[in-house]
């Protein structure tokens, strides 16, 4: 186990070695860089999903609304090339930075309590909230996720049928009924829904977390700072949650 | 009981007016070469206020320097605990302070039984702390301009005290603290924490090395030096029950006395009347609570005795606010020393409250009605909070119980105007030494003389010594040495080896009740004498039914209290002796037969204006006196009235 | 409080050196007054256990007024028990209740490796403050200490960092044994007050270096530190450190 956890921090190890940048990369792969990465590289990603969720939201406004956003997009070429490279390069970089940290951590304490007990108070979540489930609530996200990219992405969703999004040629063209397609096979909507679950909750630690990390903490703000932080998870949540529902409330 | 010399001990107070002395003094000794420092090794024992101070100024002269200390980390010292403040002669308030003020208020509180020399130099130093604590980022309390803010501490007339909170000690060591951080990080200063010291090592007379153990290994080492300097605290431990934390103790004080440096005033110890009484037999220490609650809080017991009535159903006609009776002008805010012995008086006759009858009332209840709860409140909360968590006890509701308990002690290692002791090349600094406080201590003067001579005194003088002494090199294993090892190996498995019956605390428990009986508050010749057999017997109870469960090796902390338990059966004695031959009262020593007819302290300034050195000769023999007269040629004394 | 007498049962953590894997023994202590301490209930077990013929528990502690940060203890899983703004030694008896089990367990961390039962060795926090918490001014360079004002607010704030007792409950109270909370205490102490800005970058730089030298684990901002802390230091001082380090690293020459 540990030496699988010392393995997951070589990369940090190897990039500190790079001539040039070394100072700055030596900085930012201490445990205060690897958290300041971790938080640029979350709140960019929650700036995608604002974008994404705008763009869904767009469903409701009809099939030939969202299909022009979609034929729009698509159009971008290059640029959503870029931006998708972008986009996967802050998942790998969030995902990796959390790997490197969740090492350090595990390797900070080998012998575990017998006994734990939050001096917090009562938290909705068991064994100290939100913060203590970042790592499992970010694994079910990446199942959901590379769920999302085979089924969106690359239309091959397992059990889905994408006849409606095909047009003659049995290209995918039609995004509108690709989305209903996979959001209304059941077994689909729950993982989904259990991914935004996550992603809920993931995110209500996260965003407050990131801005603390950031150095954003002054006791006048401070409750603004955390409500922002969770009426934005939440609202990310339930705003893709709602398209979920909507799918399999039209079927 | 005791021998008295012929010799008189030399202070070595360099001559010239007193403004002039140090400055003087400081021109004339010699100095070391800086491309020299770097061949001297000092060790400094202990890191409090004066360890720390002391280490860290070395270590940035180029000495080298090695600190220990018992604890696990230097910051642990007990100097941490010390709440009130520090004083110094900044006059910022523009009050009519000065340097001739202080020096004059702590010669006078020290009930004139200190050296004017060394106090005026504290006075004169004390401005330089402050500058030198700002600069090392210590959070004084501030002025809304930004200005450092002052205020006024144990009833001084000027506001001469400077403080971080209720925290003063905690945050002077932590900068003495980092700036030995820091010269330990440059490599000048190595440091050794989890070292108790066991002995001191003297080679041709001098001071050469001292024998540790290694707690966390219970490994003995030797270390060598060119000279040592004791920053060890004082002895109040010896009461088993007092302010001062679990793990003091004489140890080193005392090794260094049984090698032959003279033990200066042990019987001056300062009993501080407002604690939390003891509660139960399990009692492991007692807690302070700020003087300052005497501003607003009134004492009173019940006018009679084992009144069992709650103290709020008992009418004001029937409660004795004693301290207001006996000393109508100052009333409740009378200085320690005699609030602590009114407070004895009437506990002693059957009047005191609680369950053990060892508690007086400290009463808010008129400060609420005429101030109301919040002014109260404002002014005294986080000590009203840390009484009700320990008490469990509201006192805005029901009257604070209090009882004086054991504080500070005066007395210490006899030294020169140099720091130095009787001991060529052994320094004794702080609590440890007996210098500044005269039979009495002053309060927030604690941390300024142990930062004094740690950052300032000391630096000037050991130049001297170790530019003009002859110091042949020193290896660990000189036969010195090796013979000072082996005998503080031989005493731990002596102590190992007793496997008695009784815990180490239950014969600590047992030295304390004796001195708290017997050397207290106060202390009278029959007293004295009965006390001083009994001590011997109780020590020879301890070499013979001790048990010290567990080995030398490893983490054994009953063979640490063991050791120091020892050394305090030891030391007791001579505290007695010296209070026995002690026939005056004078600030924290008080013989009931030298009294006014009001009952105070009454000096005898023409048979014991001096200082008393003891020598020690062998366990139980008579130790030998070595008396240092005090001139008083700036300041004249006169009698404390608090009427 | 129904009875101020308790019979607890101590699940003690036993360990007798560095190399022993060590387990919990389990006590039983009748008729402890509600009035002690935590600690003085410590006290009457070991000398029971002298009396019979076992080894005392062997704890940390000193001053017992909380403030030398001696004390240590997990109990029943919260570092120096149930209180807040408490450590253990101020912590009295009667905030337990008659029959109870107590799980008394040593501060658990690498950098703090067990020394025997319930003590730790804290040395690495003497390390991490000899990497840079400290201004650099030696005995005698000082100037007035009236002639850089400093806003009452200002130092108001450092005191509240500098507060910190050094006990390493922010380290145990972790889940991820990470040190942040000690280490911002004294780097947003020193970047606050005038007189530690001329550090201030390498300051945090090295003592963030040191901190993963000695091998803590990283901040969640899970705030269980702060929680835990008997200093009460706030995690705002983290959130300074954060500032400090990302202005060192991305605008200073060193």
């Amino acid at each position: 186990m540990n030496a699988l956890l010392r393995l997951l921090s070589i990369p940090a190890l190897i990039m500190s070695r790079l001539p040039g940048l070394a100072p700055v990369i030596r900085a930012l792969s201490t445990s205060v860089g690897q958290k300041l990465l971790m938080a640029v590289s979350g709140l960019s990603l929650v700036g995608f999903l604002v974008v994404h969720l705008a763009g869904n939201l767009q469903l409701f406004a009809g099939e030939d609304v969202f299909n022009a956003y979609a034929e729009k997009l698509h159009s971008l070429g290059p640029i959503l090339g870029i931006a998708e490279t972008g986009l996967f390069a802050m998942f790998a970089l969030h995902i990796g930075l959390a790997l490197s940290t969740a090492s350090m951590n595990r390797l900070a304490r080998r012998t575990a309590y017998d006994v734990r007990e939050s001096k917090q108070g009562l938290s909705v979540l068991p064994s100290g909230g939100a913060s203590s489930w970042m790592m499992v609530t970010g694994c079910v996200i990446f199942v959901f996720l590379t769920s999302h990219i085979l089924d969106m992405k690359l239309k091959m969703g397992p059990g889905v049928d994408y006849t409606a999004a095909l047009d003659a040629a049995g290209e995918a063209t039609n995004s509108f009924a690709a989305v209903k397609a996979v959001l209304s096979h059941p077994p689909h909507a729950a993982l989904y829904l259990a991914g935004l679950f996550a992603l809920g909750i993931h995110l209500s630690h996260g965003i407050s977390s990131a801005l603390q990390t950031l150095g954003l903490n002054h006791r006048n703000w401070n409750w603004l700072f955390r409500t922002a932080g969770v009426v934005t998870a939440w609202t990310i949540a339930v705003g893709f949650m709602s398209v979920v529902f909507w799918a399999l409330n039209q079927s | 009981m005791f021998r008295v010399a012929s010799d008189e001990l030399n202070s070595r107070v360099p001559d010239g007016p007193l403004q002039e002395k140090w400055d003087r003094h400081r021109f004339d000794l010699k100095l070391v070469n800086p491309a020299n420092k770097r061949r001297f090794n000092v060790i400094v024992v202990g890191t409090g206020l004066a360890g720390s101070s002391a280490a860290a100024s070395l270590g940035e002269l180029g000495y080298h320097v090695k600190a220990f200390c018992f604890q696990d980390s230097p910051r642990r010292a007990h100097s941490i605990a010390a709440q009130g403040g520090i004083n110094a002669a900044k006059n910022y308030p523009n009050d009519g302070d000065s340097i001739y003020r202080l020096f004059y208020d702590t010669i006078k509180g020290g009930d004139y039984r200190a050296r004017e020399a060394n106090v005026y130099r504290l006075a004169q130093v004390s401005n330089n702390i402050i500058d030198q604590c700002v600069a090392q980022g210590v959070p004084f309390a501030r002025e809304y301009g930004g200005t450092l803010s002052n205020r006024s501490f144990g009833g001084a007339q000027v506001s001469r005290t400077f403080y971080c909170r209720g925290q003063t000690g905690q945050q002077l060591l932590l900068g003495a603290y980092q700036a030995l951080m820091r010269q330990v990080a440059t490599d000048k200063v190595r440091l050794f924490p989890r070292r108790e010291m066991l002995d001191l090592i003297v080679i041709n007379g001098a001071a050469r090395g001292i024998v540790v153990r290694n707690i966390e290994t219970g490994r003995l080492e030797v270390h060598v030096a060119d000279a040592v300097v004791l920053c060890t605290g004082g002895y109040g431990n010896a009461y088993y029950l007092s302010t001062n934390a679990k793990g003091c103790n004489v140890t080193a004080a005392w090794r260094c006395h049984r090698r032959g440096a003279y033990f200066a005033n042990p019987c001056y110890t300062q009993i501080h009347p407002t604690c939390i009484p003891v509660s139960g037999d399990y009692q492991s220490k007692l807690t302070l609570m700020s003087e300052s609650l005497r501003n607003d809080g009134r004492v009173w017991v019940p006018q009679q005795q084992n009144d069992g009535r709650a103290a709020s159903e008992i009418p004001d006609s029937d409660r004795d606010y004693y301290l207001e009776r006996r000393y109508p002008s100052f009333g409740n805010l009378a200085p320690r020393d005699i609030a602590s012995r009114a407070a004895k008086e009437r506990t002693d006759a059957g009047f005191g409250v609680g369950e053990t009858g060892l508690a007086v009332y400290l009463d808010f209840r008129d400060a609420i009605r005429r101030d109301g709860e919040d002014v109260i409140r404002r002014k005294y909360g986080n000590l009203f909070h840390m009484y009700e968590k320990i008490t469990a006890e509201n006192p805005y509701k029901v009257p604070m119980k209090i009882f004086p308990a054991v504080h500070y002690t005066m007395g210490g290692l006899w030294v020169d105007y140099n720091l130095m002791s009787n001991l060529p090349g052994l320094y004794v600094l702080g609590e440890a030494n007996f210098s500044d406080h005269g039979a009495n201590r002053l309060g927030a003067s604690a941390l300024m003389q142990g930062l004094s001579d740690g950052y300032f005194v000391l630096p000037a003088t050991i130049n001297d010594y170790l530019a003009t002494a002859t110091l042949p090199r020193v290896v660990e294993d000189h036969p010195e040495c090796t013979a000072t090892l082996t005998a503080a190996q031989q005493r731990l498995n002596q102590l190992i080896g007793i496997n008695g019956s009784r815990s180490v605390d239950s014969f600590h428990r047992e030295l304390g009740l004796l001195m708290w009986d017997y050397c207290g508050m106060a202390r009278t010749k029959a007293g004295l004498e009965e006390v001083i057999p009994r001590i011997r017997d109780l020590r020879e109870q301890f070499w013979k039914d001790l048990r010290v469960p567990g080995s030398g090796t490893g983490l054994n902390q009953s063979l640490e209290k063991a050791g120091r338990v020892a050394d305090f059966m030891e030391f007791a004695e001579l505290l007695a002796i010296d209070a026995l031959h002690r026939e005056e009262s004078c600030g924290g020593h008080f013989r009931e037969e030298y009294q006014t007819e009001d009952g105070e302290a009454a000096r005898q300034d023409d048979l014991f204006s001096y200082v008393a050195g003891w020598e020690f000769q062998n366990v139980g023999e008579e130790p030998v006196l070595h008396r240092e007269p005090l001139n008083f040629e700036n300041v004249t004394p006169t009698t404390r009235s608090y009427k | 409080m129904s009875s101020d007498k308790l019979n607890l049962t101590l699940r003690v953590w036993r360990q007798s050196g560095p190399e022993d894997h060590g387990g919990f023994q389990t006590y039983k202590l009748s008729g402890v007054s509600t009035h002690m301490s935590f600690l003085e209930m410590l006290d009457v077990l070991n000398e029971k256990l002298i009396a019979e013929g076992e080894e005392p528990v062997a704890f940390d502690h000193d001053c017992r007024e909380g403030i030398c940060g001696m004390c240590s203890l997990m109990i029943n899983g919260q570092a120096h028990g149930p209180d807040r703004g408490t450590t253990t030694c101020q912590l009295h008896m009667r905030r337990f209740t008659d029959g109870q089990t107590i799980t008394i367990e040593p501060w658990r961390a690498v950098p703090f490796p067990v020394v025997r039962d319930l003590v730790v060795n804290r040395s690495a926090f003497d390390r991490v403050i000899q990497s840079g918490g400290y201004v650099s001014v030696n005995t005698g360079n000082a100037p007035d200490g009236n002639c850089i004002p400093v806003p009452s607010s200002t130092q108001e704030t450092a005191m509240d960092a500098a507060a910190c007792i050094g006990c390493g409950a922010c380290v145990a109270a972790c889940k991820n044994a990470s040190a942040m909370l000690f280490v911002s205490a004294k780097v947003s102490q020193l970047a606050t007050l005038p007189q530690g800005k001329a550090e201030r970058s390498q300051r945090v730089v090295n003592m963030v270096a040191a901190m993963d030298r000695e091998g803590f684990g990283s901040c969640t901002n899970t705030s269980e530190c702060e929680a835990a802390c008997p200093a009460e230091v706030s995690v705002s001082h983290i959130a300074r450190l954060n500032r400090e380090y990302s202005k060192a690293i991305l605008f200073s020459d060193t």
